[in-house]
């Protein structure tokens, strides 16, 4: 059922016109603050108020220009859209908060700001794009607006990640648009609307060219090895811009290109048909074992965080390429379970930097004594990425082995698996060292991060609880998610 | 309407050359008003010409037989949809002559001022003939008029090197307007008219084909200069370069168009004649526009001048053009004309943010240019925006037109050229991407650029006017694509691809 409504174009609109206003704020820190957190808040009641529509199965469209038929920008709220914008915005009024307490004292503070503002509203561009246009549209425009963020200390280093950056991520630009020229041309319509457009007549070649540009261009934000190089240089960016971006917007919208291509491009029938899915599912599981791999051998945090990520991410793409309702219930879910999980640790590996100064694995003894609520905090998220019952991780572990049954493909079981044994060997030795192991120098008492950082660190954490505990809550993520589910294979994804 | 809007269309050409005869006149009593004097002038002729085009838009192309002597034995103007493109061009003007008063009183003489605006006068009307006529000799008129303009206008600022590339200029443009004399003189002979409508119309099966063939090529070589298509190019750099900032946006973003136009006339003057290989030739145009493409972008790279690179800049552009024309698919040729416009303007824009750091700074190259976003914060956000627009970035007016013609090119099934557009645009980005990086993200090494201030609202507004253009074209493209539509079946082979 769909309804003309403007929010989905005010969502993005709002970070826009919040950019704009902090540019113009310049050094004044009281209206800098200001506008960044009250856009937030706007924003995040914005999304919050389509939510009741969207569990009633309500798509809220807006078209804003049409060029000429069929190529035009237009907006449209659906159930997986609204997911990843809810997903989106309320980590951005978290990590506002956190970056106005991090920052503090760091030059170019308006350019930082004003950027972070753009990039969100680009992230729920790309969440309510009605087409590929206007995904590309987004896409390419967070791209540009993600840069500045990542050279902004403005070392050679931090140039040099910039460069690879967008290196990567232009040329990946550059795949997606050659596919989606190459899809208009083969469908004759852009539209994410519908589950899959591109008819099966196409030719052989035509749909494998259109595929292969689309995941690859895709993929590299996605960080589905090979295509990965960039993400972990691009740690060198501030811990705040780390946590949103390469946690949340940057990696995500690669995901989430991902999954669209699957589900509204090409549509789960024709690539059951074509079989394009099953390499790149093995491709994703390979970057899910090898990521996992790669992190166990990194002492830098923001490095190991870095690959962990890469490897979470694969769980997506996995879950997407597998092509079964349940698989793509654990691919919709993971893009907050992973969201939220991985923010809290960037966010508790930030504060661990700014109160003690620590950066890496080996520095962390005793740690837990001197900020109990950080680590613990840091806990959750590495249960939550083990995989262990009651936590978020362990609900995408679940559906998606189940989806891998329902697909046929045990192995992927085995996968999962692996994976859970990785993480644990790569998060515990932190937590057991945090808790269990007493500093060098001499122990100087409880030394918290200054509630700027903490208050956000423990809402992220309480997410990750809340998201593992409330599957059978209406009204809550996972219900979205059935939803966007249902459109997708038009049956009901609630295990029997 | 009973308004008779045909007889607007003299009025298009004679404005800005009465104007320009008169800037002298009055730059003998008071050269400071000759500024505002062209800005009238400018003005009176945008208003003319978007008469022109909501004429042109409402009942389809028209003709204007001067004095009344109609077809082959007088002269003719007619306005088409591809002739629409004097109201942006006009337009443009009406921003870069209030961006040049600064300029002017700065780096010129008084006893110029009279000069540098008749000339910039001279070359808006030599376009503006150039677009409208219906007549082939008068084609090669104005074209001489507009070259001979921009000569004097890439020298006017008096030193050595100026002088010496408009004289490399000069000799290339010579050579170029020969061919095109050439060619004009032997239509002449075989058809016995100059009149573009009637010659097309005597070129039968029975006109020798053999000299039909000599004068193709020698007017499409001859455009094919003007547009500074590589390996035709080697005159351009220089001489956009050298020129006055102002001067050089003329140059790169308007003036090279002529070629683009001239292209089109003839494509046009041969479509229906049977007479020339016609496939064959736009085959040969998008295989030079791809070349043209990917080495300006080569060559760029290694610039370490700013207006050198915007220069090389051009290069690609015009030959994203000639690849859309030379697709021969609907699409693409769409997309090929509405990026003469719209590089236009994005190439306006970079060329006078250019021209502001350089006049506020006193440096010119990307080295010595480091960090002066800091100082400088709007006209570096300007070039950001130039910068983004022309790498055909979305929401920018770079991009509906690549999307066109990469479209066409999956349309012809020419699929290896939409991957050199595709990634030819990458390709271009890597140098602009350098060029942002030194504005904002490097530290200052002279005291000079630390120190620089914004530069005066005269040229800041119309700096800020480009770049929000560079944006809302973006956004509402759609409008000169539909525009233009109507009219592109008129380049396109018969029969199709």
């Amino acid at each position: 059922m769909g309804v003309v409504d403007p929010r989905p174009l005010l969502a993005p609109l709002i970070s826009f016109a919040c950019a704009g206003l902090v540019f113009a704020a310049g050094r004044n820190a009281f209206w800098r603050r200001f506008w960044s957190l009250s856009a937030a808040a706007v924003k995040l009641a914005l999304v919050l108020s389509m939510l009741p529509g969207t569990l009633r199965g309500v798509v809220y469209t807006f078209d804003v220009v049409a060029f000429t038929p069929g190529i035009g920008i237009a907006f449209r709220a659906d159930a997986y859209g609204m997911f990843f914008a809810l997903v989106s915005s309320t980590l951005w009024t978290l990590t506002t908060i956190y970056a106005i307490g991090y920052m503090r004292g760091e030059p170019d503070r308006s350019r930082f700001f004003g950027f972070f503002a753009l990039c969100v509203s680009t992230t729920v561009g790309v969440a309510f794009a009605e087409n590929l246009l206007t995904f590309f549209l987004f896409y390419e425009t967070l791209t540009i607006c993600t840069y500045p963020l990542v050279v902004h200390a403005e070392t050679p280093e931090a140039l040099r990640a910039g460069r690879v950056y967008l290196t990567y991520t232009l040329i990946g630009g550059g795949f997606v648009l050659l596919g989606s020229v190459m899809a208009f041309d083969a469908a004759g319509t852009l539209t994410l609307a519908q589950p899959g457009i591109l008819p099966a007549d196409a030719g052989g070649a035509t749909l494998a060219t259109i595929f292969a540009a689309l995941i690859v261009g895709f993929g590299v934000k996605a960080a589905i090895m090979p295509l990965h190089g960039w993400l972990p240089l691009a740690m060198v960016a501030p811990t705040p811009v780390s946590a949103l971006l390469h946690a949340v917007a940057v990696v995500k919208v690669g995901a989430f290109g991902v999954t669209r291509v699957i589900y509204n491009v090409f549509g789960v029938e024709l690539l059951q048909d074509l079989g394009f899915a099953t390499p790149l599912a093995w491709l994703a599981a390979f970057t899910i074992l090898a990521g996992s791999a790669i992190a166990l051998t990194q002492d830098h945090l923001k490095r190991r965080l870095a690959y962990s990520t890469i490897s979470q991410l694969s769980y997506i793409v996995l879950g997407a390429a597998l092509l079964t309702p349940f698989a793509a219930t654990a691919a919709i879910l993971h893009v907050a379970h992973q969201a939220f999980a991985k923010i809290t640790m960037f966010f508790v590996v930030g504060a661990i930097q700014r109160t003690t100064g620590k950066t890496r694995v080996s520095e962390l003894a005793g740690i837990g004594a001197r900020m109990p609520w950080s680590m613990a905090a840091f806990t959750i998220a590495a249960l939550s990425f083990v995989g262990v019952p009651l936590f978020a991780g362990f609900v995408t572990k679940w559906y998606l082995s189940l989806g891998a049954l329902q697909a046929g493909a045990g192995v992927f079981v085995g996968v999962m698996l692996v994976s859970s044994l990785l993480n644990a060997a790569y998060w515990f030795p932190i937590v057991h060292l945090a808790y269990f192991r007493r500093a060098d120098g001499g122990d100087e008492g409880v030394h918290e991060a200054p509630p700027l950082l903490l208050v956000p660190i423990l809402i992220c954490a309480a997410y990750v609880l809340l998201l593992g505990l409330t599957t059978q809550v209406p009204g809550m993520p996972f219900s979205v998610a059935q939803v966007a589910v249902e459109r997708a294979f038009a049956v009901p994804a609630v295990v029997p | 309407m009973s308004v008779a809007w045909e007889q607007l269309l003299p009025w298009a050409v004679a404005l800005p050359f009465v104007g320009a005869a008169l800037t002298p006149v009055l730059a003998a009593r008071s050269p400071r008003w000759t500024g505002p004097w062209a800005w009238g002038v400018v003005l009176a002729t945008v208003a003319v010409t978007v008469g022109l085009v909501a004429h042109v838009a409402e009942a389809g192309a028209f003709t204007y037989a001067i004095g009344g002597w109609s077809g082959a034995y007088g002269i003719e103007l007619r306005f088409d949809r591809f002739a629409a493109w004097v109201l942006p061009l006009s337009l443009l003007f009406a921003v870069i002559v209030p961006f040049s008063w600064r300029y002017v009183v700065v780096s010129l003489e008084p006893a110029r001022w009279g000069a540098f605006y008749a000339l910039l006068l001279l070359v808006m009307g030599g376009m503006i003939g150039f677009s409208i006529t219906g007549d082939l000799f008068n084609l090669f008129v104005f074209m001489e008029v507009t070259s001979l303009s921009s000569y004097a206008l890439v020298a006017v600022g008096g030193r050595g090197v100026a002088a010496w590339a408009a004289l490399k200029y000069l000799f290339l443009g010579a050579v170029a307007s020969l061919l095109a004399l050439l060619g004009t003189a032997l239509l002449f002979v075989l058809t016995g008219s100059l009149n573009l409508a009637d010659v097309a119309a005597r070129l039968g099966p029975d006109v020798a084909r053999g000299p039909v063939l000599i004068a193709f090529a020698a007017l499409v070589t001859s455009f094919l200069v003007k547009a500074a298509v590589f390996p035709l190019h080697v005159w351009l750099p220089d001489a956009h370069a050298i020129a006055p900032s102002p001067v050089s946006a003329v140059l790169s973003g308007l003036v090279v168009k002529t070629g683009i136009v001239g292209l089109v006339r003839v494509v046009q003057l041969f479509h229906a004649a049977d007479a020339v290989p016609l496939a064959g030739f736009h085959l040969a145009l998008a295989w030079l526009g791809a070349v043209s493409i990917v080495m300006g972008a080569f060559l760029a790279i290694f610039q370490d001048d700013l207006k050198l690179m915007l220069a090389y800049s051009t290069i690609s552009n015009v030959g994203y053009i000639v690849l859309g024309f030379g697709l021969a698919a609907p699409y693409a040729a769409v997309g090929a004309s509405v990026h003469v416009v719209n590089h236009a303007l994005i190439k306006t824009t970079l060329f006078l943010a250019a021209g502001a750091l350089i006049h506020q700074t006193g440096f010119r190259t990307l080295s010595d240019l480091r960090g002066v976003a800091r100082a400088m914060p709007q006209t570096a956000a300007v070039m950001a925006i130039g910068a983004v627009s022309i790498v055909g970035l979305p929401p920018t007016a770079g991009f509906l037109c690549k999307w066109y013609i990469a479209l066409g090119a999956f349309e012809a099934d020419r699929a290896p050229f939409g991957f050199a557009l595709v990634f030819g645009a990458l390709f271009i980005f890597v140098y602009y991407i350098r060029m942002v990086n030194a504005l904002y993200f490097q530290a200052p090494v002279h005291a000079r650029v630390a120190e620089a201030t914004e530069v005066p609202w005269s040229m800041r507004a119309p700096l800020l006017l480009l770049a929000a253009s560079c944006l809302v074209l973006g956004l509402l493209g759609g409008a000169p694509l539909a525009f233009v539509e109507p009219a592109v079946a008129g380049v396109l082979p018969v029969g199709g691809p």
